[in-house]
């Protein structure tokens, strides 16, 4: 009995650490790359649904990047002296609010799964994007280019990963068997990142 | 006067649409220099001289005062005005440089249409992409969009129509312009009289610029006039690689009847034909690479076909370091009298122009600029007894402060 507890404590088999890193095509870490792992055998619900909040800061959104589950809500308060229009046309989810600052409106809910690409009609600098995911851990890259998901019961996932500067001529996927022990995948790009928006520039060059 | 009340009307038509559900966005910008030229006599007092600041206008300069204002309309409609103070001499000590209505609805499904109707600038200079359509480079910007703020604007309406690739996972954004307008009949006066000049200085609405004359009494030349009754139009390109490079290609024709003169204003209907093509990239370390080509001509029939040709290249480079900025641009051009690059109102020229300004926050704008214009104008001799090439040169800082905010 002592060595079955001993065994139990020493070795949880019901979660294990899955560690997923993501390198660019010249072996340098990718940072901010979104990770998701969902159950596909068995399969299993999708992660509970949040409520997110989608900023508008001196003329960009902020975060640039939102990761949230299907059928969760999203706020998009405009915390500027500037009024903005925010729409997406993406077929995950289109939406538009029309000119406002504040927060007057009610929440926006995200029920299919799929990239949503944000924009200002005013401000056509401004962009941003929603990953929403059906997946049931799911998170962003560090600087070490490293997502963990520290228990992840056993199970065969559909790993994905997705960054707006993605330019893979194919969707990053791969199923893996992990949870019965540390699982570490690796992805490695095979293109060069598209160029990052231009930042730093005044705001009075945009006429 | 009957022709200038129907422009006012159509800009306050196109302003005074409904009342304002959201509050405007205003700003206000003072912009003072200290200058030191050796320019000739300006193009802008009756000279031939290529700058807007010459030896006579030397010191503490205003270079100019500001007043914009945006206001929504609703929903997708807002108007802009913006309003400039540039000269203690000029015709209106303050007047208007665009007034108009904007339709702007919701993209649908990756494509996106805009409206415009009032007076604007058509959609030519990648370099004055600053707010007031001001070149943040340098202060000075290139003979091309210097005339440009001279002679051109659109009075009438322009519909934009675009597809918003970047939006639905491409790399590109392609966009088409088309416009219809009038008031625009005496552009090309300006470069028959004193050819391209180098001048932050944009002609307002119903203000006037210089020409030099014999007569000075017939100098000052009011530009946004209709005097032939027919409209002009553009239609132009633009494709956009990520915000990273833009293509821009322009074809202008006023279709003015060159016979028609109005002589209530002194002036024919130049009819004033030209395309233009811009490419601007945008490099991850801050690199800016600018080029900019107008080639076009400009006719007008007293007696028999009088004929300018007129092209110009500018080429620009600048390194942004934070807040600060140095640029460098050369520019050439050329106004060509009958085909007779000799003849008393051809020209020839070229100018450099080195940069260096700092702007950090939304108030605070310095800038250090020299600038060399070098110009070869038969006219010089025969209208003003002097050498007709010339080297003139300036240094000229500029400290402007801004302010905004909300009604």
């Amino acid at each position: 009995m002592a060595l079955l507890a001993a065994l139990a404590i020493c070795a949880p088999v019901f979660a294990a650490p899955l560690s997923v890193t993501v390198l660019k095509r010249d072996g340098t870490p990718l940072a901010g790359a979104v990770v998701s792992a969902e159950a596909e055998s068995p399969a299993a619900a999708p992660a509970p649904a949040v409520q997110g909040i989608m900023d508008q800061v001196n003329l960009a959104f902020v975060p640039d990047v939102l990761v949230i589950p299907v059928h969760s809500t999203v706020q998009f308060p405009n915390n500027a002296p500037t009024s903005h229009q925010v729409y997406s046309f993406s077929s995950a989810r289109s939406f538009q609010l029309p000119l406002y600052r504040g927060k007057p409106y009610p929440p926006v809910s995200f029920d299919q799964p799929g990239i949503v690409t944000m924009g200002c009609n005013i401000h056509d600098n401004m962009l941003s994007y929603i990953v929403v995911t059906s997946a049931q851990f799911f998170g962003r890259t560090g600087q070490k280019g490293e997502w963990l998901a520290p228990e992840v019961p056993p199970a065969r996932y559909r790993l994905r990963v997705w960054h707006p500067l993605l330019n893979e001529p194919q969707d990053l996927e791969r199923v893996v068997e992990a949870g019965a022990g540390r699982t570490p995948v690796q992805f490695r790009l095979t293109k060069a990142l598209k160029p990052a928006p231009l930042s730093g520039r005044p705001h009075s060059w945009d006429y | 006067m009957g022709l200038l009340t129907n422009k006012a009307a159509l800009l306050t038509g196109a302003l005074a649409l409904s009342a304002a559900a959201h509050s405007a966005d205003w700003e206000l910008a003072l912009d003072l220099r200290a200058v030191s030229s050796d320019g000739r006599e300006s193009f802008l007092d009756n000279g031939q001289g290529k700058l807007r600041f010459d030896a006579d206008h030397e010191g503490i300069q205003l270079g100019r005062v500001r007043a914009a204002l945006d206001q929504p309309l609703g929903e997708v409609f807002s108007a802009h005005v913006e309003a400039s103070v540039w000269d203690a001499d000029d015709k209106n000590p303050i007047d208007l440089t665009e007034a108009y209505l904007e339709y702007r609805p919701y993209p649908r499904a990756g494509l996106r249409s805009r409206v415009r109707l009032g007076a604007f600038y058509p959609p030519m200079s990648l370099e004055n992409r600053a707010r007031g359509w001001e070149t943040p480079y340098t202060i000075t910007p290139s003979a091309i969009s210097s005339w440009i703020g001279e002679e051109i604007r659109t009075v009438g309406i322009e519909g934009q129509f675009e597809w918003l690739g970047t939006r639905t996972g491409h790399d590109f954004d392609l966009q088409l312009t088309a416009a219809v307008y009038g008031w625009n009949d005496p552009a090309g006066t300006m470069l028959s009289a004193h050819g391209f000049a180098f001048h932050d200085r944009q002609t307002t609405l119903f203000g006037r610029v210089g020409a030099p004359q014999d007569n000075p009494e017939f100098a000052k030349k009011e530009l946004f006039h209709e005097i032939d009754d027919r409209a002009g139009y553009y239609v132009g390109a633009q494709a956009r690689y990520l915000d990273r490079a833009v293509l821009q290609v322009l074809h202008y024709d006023n279709r003015g009847d060159p016979r028609v003169e109005a002589p209530a204003i002194r002036d024919f209907a130049w009819y004033t034909e030209f395309d233009a093509v811009a490419l601007r990239i945008e490099t991850s370390s801050d690199w800016t690479v600018l080029l900019q080509a107008l080639d076009g001509h400009t006719i007008i029939v007293p007696f028999t076909w009088l004929t300018w040709e007129f092209d110009s290249q500018s080429a620009l480079v600048a390194r942004r370091f934070g807040a600060h900025l140095l640029a460098a641009r050369y520019d050439r051009f050329e106004v060509g009298f009958q085909g007779d690059p000799d003849a008393a109102v051809s020209e020839t020229g070229h100018a450099w122009a080195l940069a260096y300004s700092y702007e950090n926050g939304d108030h605070w704008r310095f800038a250090l600029e020299w600038l060399r214009v070098r110009s070869d104008v038969p006219a010089r001799v025969e209208m003003l007894g002097e050498p007709s090439l010339a080297t003139e040169s300036k240094i000229e800082l500029s400290a402007r402060y801004a302010l905004s905010g909300r009604f």
